[in-house]
């Protein structure tokens, strides 16, 4: 059996895996906010897309104009329920943003229903063979666009102000505020980024797969799968991880007997990391900070 | 002693609960308007939730444990339910308790790693167990009387169903037994609350430091809980499965995980009251709604709202709500001294 067309197409999904769990990361590590509705806003966007696709837009508007509904879709959450969040744990920070997964979740449902619809770019029609494996132009966007986005990260995380903020509130939120970080600016720049950043993977996932509410939404599953494997830290490794997890599962569905269980694949991979990287468990007495 | 034990304030609070429940379990179906077929079998779905929001309820209230894959289990549960009986044909009181023991071990295997991590891990973990349980279900189906491991009858054999229990047969005896069923698990659940585990369990919520300190295995109580829980949840399965004779994987897709988590933090997750109210609006919410005429997905979006609503202000949730009510109707503020007036 030739499997090379199966790892081009894990490739590809991972790579906006990891390309969605940079965004996650981001917000996680800026406003130690687990984001559970990451994949409900890319669908979102994808939606909106359709949408605006179905009543004649031009394409790339529409697409802009996606990404930016995703980015303003997060940001409000931010503006709304950051202060409230600010000032609870983090489970309990990534418990609200479940809820905000639901309620996007019901809001597609509502508006589309859940027939399965489909979305093609542009790009996707143009493609070409490479050793057997036929790759279309999207395919190599998201390639393209993971590794631009890590590297990118990296980059404005090391040279830039806000970066620099934001590097400052992952080591202590109350200490850069002290020193006249400005916290909130930080945070709704985060949420803004990592929104957009869901609603590009989010498009890119819904032509690259299909179109359907809580398909879309519960993608944030081996999305979290690439964040744990980069140890919550880690741009890198998150970007690897993503790639492992789309390729682990593009390879079981390939085999007929266990191509039903591909879905398992990031929780299995998951765990492993989880058991590997857990040495010890670590009891640490918080000092109450009033 | 017993003089003391009775005073206790939670001691009442749970006989209270226990007498109302089972008035309730009993009772409800010689009402005029609630016996009538359907809101009567709504109810009795909504009573088998109650006992999985309970899972939900003890595991974040009491131990700070997020577990989104209860639905997964109540699957489970049902799915280990049906498989006995059709291969044995056992009692289904004998079937139920089985069917909560594999789901005990299901739940205590799928924690374990997480547990070593911090609670985030254990909220992911789970998650990931609630879209990976929702494929599994949808791709094995249920067992319906057929021949091998997963027991499908297809092509030209009929799909057989499991009977209700001897007690239940009619759709108010049915209500009655699974009433009494839920008020009994939920009574031992509250009274291992009030014992020693569930001290221990308050300990380790209290300050993990604090309990290790003391000589409390952390890591083995969680586990503990997390059996507990989803033996409480497979029993819910086994209802479930029992009431109908045949489930349906469409009923436990991911997402109803993320509902009843959701339903189970605005219900109120430090009373077992709570898990009731949160069985409640997961069932009976939608079916409300569609009976009026709404679209039963903007139920999502209140109760998503309504979580985020509830994680920010209102930690108690509406159970705390109506005990604070209570507290206020029992006793009213004390009189301010008539002022003196010349």
């Amino acid at each position: 059996m030739n499997l090379l067309p199966f790892v081009v197409a894990g490739l590809v999904i991972g790579s906006v895996y990891a390309l969605s769990g940079v965004g996650v990361l981001v917000l996680y590590r800026t406003t130690g906010v687990l984001n559970f509705a990451h994949g409900a806003v890319g669908g979102m966007a994808a939606l909106l897309v359709w949408q605006m696709v179905e009543l004649r837009m031009q394409p790339p508007v529409a697409i802009a104009l996606g990404v930016a509904a995703g980015a303003a879709i997060a940001l409000l959450f931010g503006l709304v329920a950051g202060p409230f969040l600010a000032r609870v744990d983090q489970l309990r920070k990534a418990i609200a943003t479940l809820g905000l997964a639901l309620a996007l979740l019901g809001l597609m449902l509502f508006v589309w229903n859940d027939k399965a619809r489909t979305i093609r770019l542009e790009s996707s029609r143009i493609s070409f063979d490479v050793a057997g494996a036929r790759v279309n132009v999207t395919q190599l966007v998201c390639l393209g666009l993971a590794l631009l986005v890590v590297v990118g990260t990296l980059l404005a995380l090391r040279y830039t102000s806000t970066g620099t903020s934001m590097r400052a509130l992952a080591s202590d939120r109350e200490l850069a505020a002290v020193v006249g970080t400005n916290v909130r600016l930080v945070e709704n720049t985060a949420w803004a980024i990592s929104g957009a950043v869901a609603g590009v993977s989010g498009i890119l996932l819904a032509d690259q797969t299909r179109l359907e509410p809580a398909f879309l939404t519960f993608l944030i599953i081996p999305e979290l799968a690439a964040v744990v494997i980069g140890r919550f830290v880690s741009l890198w490794l998150t970007l690897v991880g993503g790639l492992a997890v789309g390729v682990g599962q593009s390879l079981v569905s390939a085999w007929p007997t266990v191509s039903a269980f591909s879905t398992a694949v990031p929780f299995v991979v998951a765990t492993i990391v989880i058991l590997v990287a857990a040495r010890r468990r670590v009891v640490t007495v918080r000092v109450v900070r009033t | 002693m017993s003089q003391v034990f009775l005073a206790r304030a939670d001691v009442r609070g749970a006989l209270v609960g226990l007498v109302l429940g089972l008035a309730l379990a009993l009772g409800l179906p010689a009402l005029p308007g609630v016996g009538a077929g359907l809101s009567l079998r709504t109810l009795t779905v909504c009573a088998i939730y109650a006992l999985a929001a309970a899972g939900v309820g003890v595991l974040y209230g009491r131990l700070g444990l997020v577990s989104i894959m209860q639905i997964g289990l109540v699957a489970v549960g049902g799915w280990v339910t049906l498989r006995i009986y059709h291969a044995t044909h056992l009692p289904f009181e004998v079937v139920m308790v089985l069917a909560a023991l594999v789901t005990a071990v299901v739940g205590v295997l799928v924690g374990l790693p997480a547990l070593r991590l911090s609670g985030l891990s254990l909220a992911i973990v789970t998650l990931m167990v609630a879209g990976a349980l929702e494929v599994l279900v949808t791709y094995a189906g249920f067992p319906n009387g057929g021949d091998g491991f997963l027991g499908r009858a297809s092509g030209g054999t009929l799909a057989a169903i499991m009977p209700r229990p001897a007690l239940g047969q009619s759709d108010d005896d049915f209500f009655r037994y699974v009433g009494v069923a839920v008020v009994v698990v939920l009574a031992l659940l509250r009274w291992l609350l009030m014992v020693r585990p569930g001290r221990t369990w308050a300990a380790i919520r209290q300050g993990e430091a604090g309990a290790v300190s003391l000589g409390v295995n952390t890591v083995a109580h969680r586990l503990f809980a997390l059996a507990v829980t989803s033996a409480v949840t497979g029993v819910a399965g086994a209802l479930l499965a029992a009431s109908s004779g045949i489930l349906d994987p469409a009923s436990f897709k991911a997402q109803q995980s993320v509902l009843l988590f959701a339903t189970v933090l605005i219900g109120g997750v430090f009373s077992l009251l709570g898990a009731v109210i949160g069985g409640l609006l997961f069932y009976g919410l939608p079916q409300l709604l569609s009976t009026v005429g709404v679209d039963g997905n903007l139920v999502f979006v209140v109760l998503g709202l309504g979580l985020v609503q509830a994680i920010t202000t209102t930690q108690a949730g509406i159970a705390g709500q109506l005990g604070g009510l209570w507290r206020r109707l029992r006793q009213p503020r004390p009189r301010r001294p008539r002022e003196v007036t010349a």
